[in-house]
């Protein structure tokens, strides 16, 4: 085992997702299946899957926003809903356009920012590290996506959370800002952060993902790093299109359908 | 604490918040203008004409603008979370949830508390001051004797402001929300109205605009709602159209999937 004292930061050493067995159910859907899987710190793990492949509602399971039907997800050892400051284990980004037209970047990111504790002065050190110190006074109604992302990805790193969630933040992104991003989750990685990153570009997830997690129907379709997936397929799109193509026909002649 | 922060700054920092605020402040100058106009009509009148004159109390005509744009406040300081999907981020940074609800409700009734009393101890002194004597002295009574009725009125707009907080909460939708308020106050009373006695007394003592005369005792003006509550049963039951939809909509908060 090991001790860590007071120089070496526990949180360093179990900045992990672990699943369980997870299993949502809505109805008669089956949205996440029997689902087992560990994302690990100090890379860039993506989580790939067709659309209602489940990527979502895992991410939403994995933040207490719903409850499983059976199964367990931790975040660092614990249920998400037990930490007392969440957005210091946590950040997360689910979806850029949820904000209130009628605010202001600043006062958005205070509103959340004041929840977990957090002051101003932070507030104005994010907005700046993702570039938007010049609009932090506008009201966010007038906001591109690509800058609504950025606004996002700021609420996420507020309160330097070891484990960062991101579901598909280079949408409506610029190359510029599609460069950005990339750099910034290697960055995020190489500090020792855990990362889950969903996205359909492949190109890109390939030039950003460590490793990759892949879901059809619900299901664990493939859990490997990229070079495992490159070395057996021509690329990860082909490793993409041939796993999940095969997860469709699992399913449609499994018990379920 | 660190929520409340939060949740008086959602209020604060946005822009049609503020303006249903001060809407429901603006309830004085209704009173002000109501008063002009009805000294006026009083001094137009003949003298036979003016001791038969009476008034309705404006500080009751007056209480729907607070009431109204209040309870729309707390409507959409909860469904605004829905329609925005603000509710994901909201609830991820707060995952116990009911902290969050029982922030809004603070900060709703507080501004409730605040603009209630503000708008009728503002209407009342105006129409002392506008109506002076006229009205066979309606605004020459003891203040003493008033201040029942005027703090009862007064609290009504916190209560009906945490209703549409909890009708929000429940709901989750503005549109039906503001629809069930403003059903509740101004369209079901009418109804209860033509039921057949006992039934419209009974009912018409329980319904949310009977409360306030039920509470003071002072019963003096007639008009749809019943008047069969003592004052501590219509004081309980005031306290249960604002608690009970936000305690009914914490506990939906909690079991319900974001």
């Amino acid at each position: 085992m090991v001790r860590c004292g007071e120089a070496t930061p526990c949180r360093t050493l179990n900045r992990v997702i672990e699943l369980k067995y997870l299993t949502k159910r809505y109805g008669a859907t089956l949205a996440v299946d029997d689902l087992s899987f560990t994302v690990r710190p100090g890379r860039v793990t993506g989580f790939l899957g067709p659309n209602g492949a489940g990527k979502s509602t895992t991410m939403r399971l994995i933040l207490g926003l719903a409850a499983p039907t059976s199964g367990e997800v931790l975040v660092n050892g614990r249920r998400y809903a037990s930490f007392p400051r969440p957005m210091r284990e946590v950040g997360a980004l689910l979806d850029a356009n949820a904000v209130h037209v009628g605010r202001s970047a600043y006062n958005h990111l205070l509103c959340l920012a004041r929840t977990n504790g957090i002051g101003p002065r932070r507030v104005t050190a994010v907005l700046h590290h993702v570039g938007l110190s010049d609009v932090a006074r506008k009201n966010v109604g007038g906001f591109s996506l690509g800058m609504k992302q950025r606004l996002g990805i700021a609420a996420a790193l507020l309160g330097d959370p070891g484990v960062l969630i991101f579901d598909e933040p280079v949408n409506g992104l610029d190359p510029d800002g599609i460069r950005w991003i990339r750099d910034l989750m290697r960055s995020l990685a190489a500090q020792g952060r855990t990362i889950l990153l969903s996205s359909h570009l492949m190109s890109e997830m390939a030039l950003t993902a460590d490793s990759i997690v892949m879901l059809g129907r619900g299901k664990l379709v493939a859990e490997a790093t990229i070079e495992e997936l490159t070395a057996r397929y021509p690329s990860l799109e082909d490793a993409y299109l041939a796993l999940t193509a095969s997860s469709v026909q699992y399913g449609a002649g499994g018990p379920g359908r | 604490m660190t929520v409340l922060r939060s949740e008086w700054l959602k209020i604060h920092s946005v822009r049609s918040y503020r303006l249903a605020i001060a809407v429901a402040f603006g309830g004085i100058l209704l009173g002000l203008g109501l008063a002009q106009m009805a000294a006026e009509m009083y001094e137009s009148a003949s003298p036979a004409q003016q001791a038969r004159a009476s008034l309705a109390e404006l500080e009751e005509v007056v209480l729907m603008v607070p009431q109204l744009s209040l309870g729309i406040l707390g409507v959409l300081v909860m469904t605004s979370e829905y329609t925005t999907g603000l509710i994901r981020t909201s609830l991820t940074v707060v995952p116990r949830r009911w902290p969050m609800l029982a922030g809004k409700a603070a900060v709703v009734g507080v501004i409730g508390l605040v603009t209630g009393p503000a708008v009728v101890f503002g209407t009342h002194v105006t129409c002392r001051w506008v109506i002076g004597d006229r009205f066979s002295g309606l605004y020459q009574t003891a203040f003493a004797d008033k201040l029942p009725l005027l703090v009862a009125l007064s609290l009504t707009v916190p209560a009906f402001a945490l209703l549409g907080l909890g009708m929000g909460a429940i709901l989750r939708s503005a549109a039906g929300a503001i629809a069930l308020l403003v059903g509740l106050l101004y369209v079901i009373p009418m109804i209860v109205d033509k039921f057949p006695s006992p039934w419209s007394e009974w009912l018409g003592s329980v319904m949310f605009g009977a409360l306030p005369r039920q509470i003071s005792g002072d019963l003096t003006t007639p008009g749809v709602y019943g008047t069969s509550l003592p004052p501590p049963v219509a004081a309980g039951l005031l306290a249960c159209y604002a608690v009970l939809p936000v305690l009914a909509g914490a506990w939906l908060l909690r079991r319900r999937d974001a």
